[in-house]
């Protein structure tokens, strides 16, 4: 058996594995659809000019080759975003993202050492932000929430922040 | 403190942090433009007279100009104390001041490289956590003032709680714990990395250990020795080459462990380890005496390496893993090994088990049971990996050569499988109490010991199969490094995770 001399049952512990995520805004969805709308077109319309440079017909087969590839990946893009969620408990995040490599981040709050809320040019359209969390060690951004509503990403640094100044307080 | 400065409590360091200074520059200019460096010389035959007075009138700028820089970054360089925080003014430039307070500092070092030993003055560099993390090298300071200064942060490392150590004289409190004769630091050269080892002697002679580290990094990227033969001997045919290079790899065989033998000399000569109270303290060094100084709170983790060749002797290396530096965007890679750890070379089983325990209060080492991941899957996918360029390659050549070839394919499969199988049997996971454990290894092993309080971050991964076969990858983040454990049986990934989860939320204790 891997766990001996634990003080603590482990049964009794908060299982996060049945944690309810939070999945992201819809408008994080529909952000997520204007970008594929801004990529793919113009791709496209690259694609057909070797045909209509050329005149030649079955080099048509390049931008329908590419309109399935565009199709199958905005179709996975999509899933992927709605797979997206986060979770708050009293003491930690957890977030779980990845279509094929299901990843869950667990970061508790009297870890993180710094905060931060950014939001793009198409993000602010959509009212939305990405939260960013730093802890120590040196790797770079630790958890990167996406899809956020704005209010809904300060909210949740301000509730971050309130817990770690308790817990220093304490 | 002197009030001779024209500004009153900045003070400068003594004129030697020149050559300090001068060997860091050449160093990380040298990273860059050996390469041109080499090539220019290997051309300079070929040049005519004005081009090759060029290029002399080059070098001899440019050496002008890495003095010049030196002389004004000794100039510039100002530090003062000022309470519970060193504050320091640096660059030429591009200026720059940094405040430092004591209580972020994670590692005080004191370095005594050769040319300053005779003026009896040091290096102190400050080492510190976060995000502004840098290392900061005061150079060429007096060594008693060096000693004080060093004293006086630690102290204030500890809060209130540690007050007793702090207020008494220390060298009496001190405990040895510890010291290593020629014997295991001819050992411990054994053992270790080769071409590090060469890398960390230059550093040792100059005292420059950041420079160090980086140049470990850049001969990883940059160093081929294609290159290197193509400008030694550009007009050799095959058999030539194949003689250089046979030339050079028996005289590299023959001369790496004795290099390395002679670069830990240098570096840990004389060692010794003591402690008094919460501090360990070592020392060491032929050339340049090196003195470091480690809290035990600071400690994340544990680290028992064993390679090939300790394993024979049956020596472990111990390194003691604090928080690294920086948390860098992009974060390029930090060779382990050099300033995020503190070593504790060539140790006996028994030495192992004594150490440890002083170093993990608590752990009960002996106790622990590791779990082993599940084979099955290791093997899947190893060997399916692994099939993909064997199979079409033997298939290729069994075409073309002879059915004979299909032999390799099982033989190349055997050798996959018993790699494997050694994989599997070296790498574990458990928990005793409060730490964990993970090890891994294939033929050497390496164990990490950590509180699993000073856990920053938990991830679980799983692809769809490993979802359909109740299977997970897990991943610890230490402030130190991070910890991978593949196809783990997903209750126990998430039995670890909950459990360190708990104790970084119910401890009361600071992780740092």
């Amino acid at each position: 058996m891997a766990f001996v001399n634990l003080q603590v049952n482990l049964a009794d512990l908060p299982a996060v594995r049945e944690l309810k995520m939070e999945p992201m805004s819809p408008d994080y969805i529909r952000e997520v659809k204007t970008q594929l709308l801004i990529i793919w077109p113009p791709l496209l319309m690259v694609a057909f000019i070797p045909s209509v440079l050329s005149g030649q017909v079955f080099l048509l087969a390049i931008p329908a080759l590419l309109l399935l590839l565009a199709l199958l990946i905005s179709a996975l893009v999509i899933k992927e975003a709605r797979i997206k969620g986060i979770a708050l408990r009293d003491h930690d995040i957890a977030s779980r993202s990845g279509l094929f490599w299901r990843k869950t981040i667990l970061l508790a709050f009297d870890r993180v050492q710094h905060v931060e809320v950014s939001s793009g040019p198409l993000q602010r359209k959509y009212g939305l932000a990405s939260l960013k969390f730093f802890t120590a060690g040196g790797s770079g951004v630790d958890l990167k929430v996406d899809g956020l509503q704005r209010q809904r990403a300060e909210q949740i640094r301000a509730y971050i922040l309130e817990k770690s100044v308790a817990k220093s307080a304490a | 403190m002197n009030a001779s400065d024209s500004s009153p409590n900045w003070r400068r360091t003594s004129p030697v942090a020149v050559v300090f200074y001068l060997s860091r520059l050449l160093t990380q200019l040298g990273k860059g433009l050996a390469p041109a460096a080499v090539i220019l010389l290997a051309g300079m035959s070929s040049m005519s007279g004005s081009s090759k007075a060029l290029a002399v009138a080059g070098a001899i700028t440019m050496l002008a100009v890495v003095v010049v820089s030196s002389v004004l970054s000794w100039l510039r360089f100002r530090y003062r104390i000022d309470g519970d925080r060193v504050l320091v003014r640096s660059g030429v430039l591009h200026r720059e001041e940094l405040s430092i307070e004591f209580s972020r500092i994670q590692n005080v070092s004191i370095h005594e490289p050769f040319y300053m030993r005779p003026f009896s003055l040091s290096l102190l560099s400050i080492d510190t956590a976060g995000s502004q993390g840098k290392e900061v090298v005061l150079s060429g300071i007096d060594k008693t003032l060096a000693i004080e200064l060093r004293d006086t942060m630690l102290a204030q490392v500890v809060p209130a709680v540690d007050d007793e150590s702090a207020d008494q004289p220390l060298p009496s409190a001190a405990s040895l714990l510890l010291t290593r004769g020629r014997k295991d630091i001819v050992v411990y050269g054994l053992m270790a990395n080769f071409t590090l080892w060469v890398l960390v002697a230059i550093g040792a002679f100059f005292g420059a250990w950041e420079t160090t580290e980086k140049m470990i990094i850049w001969v990883g990227q940059y160093i081929r020795l294609e290159d290197v033969l193509a400008v030694i001997n550009p007009d050799a045919g095959f058999l030539g080459r194949l003689l250089v290079i046979t030339a050079l790899f028996i005289a590299a065989v023959l001369m790496l462990p004795l290099i390395s033998i002679i670069g830990a000399l240098f570096r840990h000569d004389g060692y010794r380890l003591s402690v008094e109270g919460e501090t360990y303290r070592k020392s060491s060094g032929l050339l340049t005496k090196h003195d470091e100084s480690l809290k035990r709170h600071k400690i994340q983790a544990v680290v028992l390496k064993q390679n090939f060749i300790a394993r024979c002797l049956a020596r472990t290396n111990v390194q003691l893993r604090v928080a690294q530096s920086g948390t860098g965007t992009g974060g390029g890679p930090i060779p382990s090994g050099t300033k995020a750890s503190f070593l504790v070379p060539a140790l006996h089983p028994h030495e192992v088990h004594t150490l440890s325990a002083e170093f993990l209060p608590g752990c009960e080492m002996e106790k622990v049971q590791l779990s082993r991941i599940n084979r099955r899957r290791l093997a899947f996918v190893v060997v399916g990996v692994c099939l993909l360029p064997i199979l079409p390659l033997t298939t290729v050549l069994s075409v073309l050569l002879g059915w004979k070839f299909t032999v390799l394919l099982p033989l190349a499969l055997a050798i996959v499988w018993a790699c494997l199988n050694r994989y599997w049997k070296q790498t574990g996971y458990g928990v005793v109490g409060e730490y964990g454990f993970i090890r891994h290894g294939f033929i050497g092993t390496q164990t990490t010991i950590f509180p699993l309080f000073k856990v920053q971050r938990v991830d679980i991964i799983q692809t769809p199969g490993q979802r359909k076969r109740g299977l997970a990858q897990l991943s610890i983040h230490l402030a130190s490094h991070t910890l991978n454990m593949p196809y783990m049986p997903v209750e126990d990934a998430d039995a670890f995770r909950d459990l360190a989860l708990y104790y970084v939320e119910s401890e009361q204790r600071c992780w740092y």
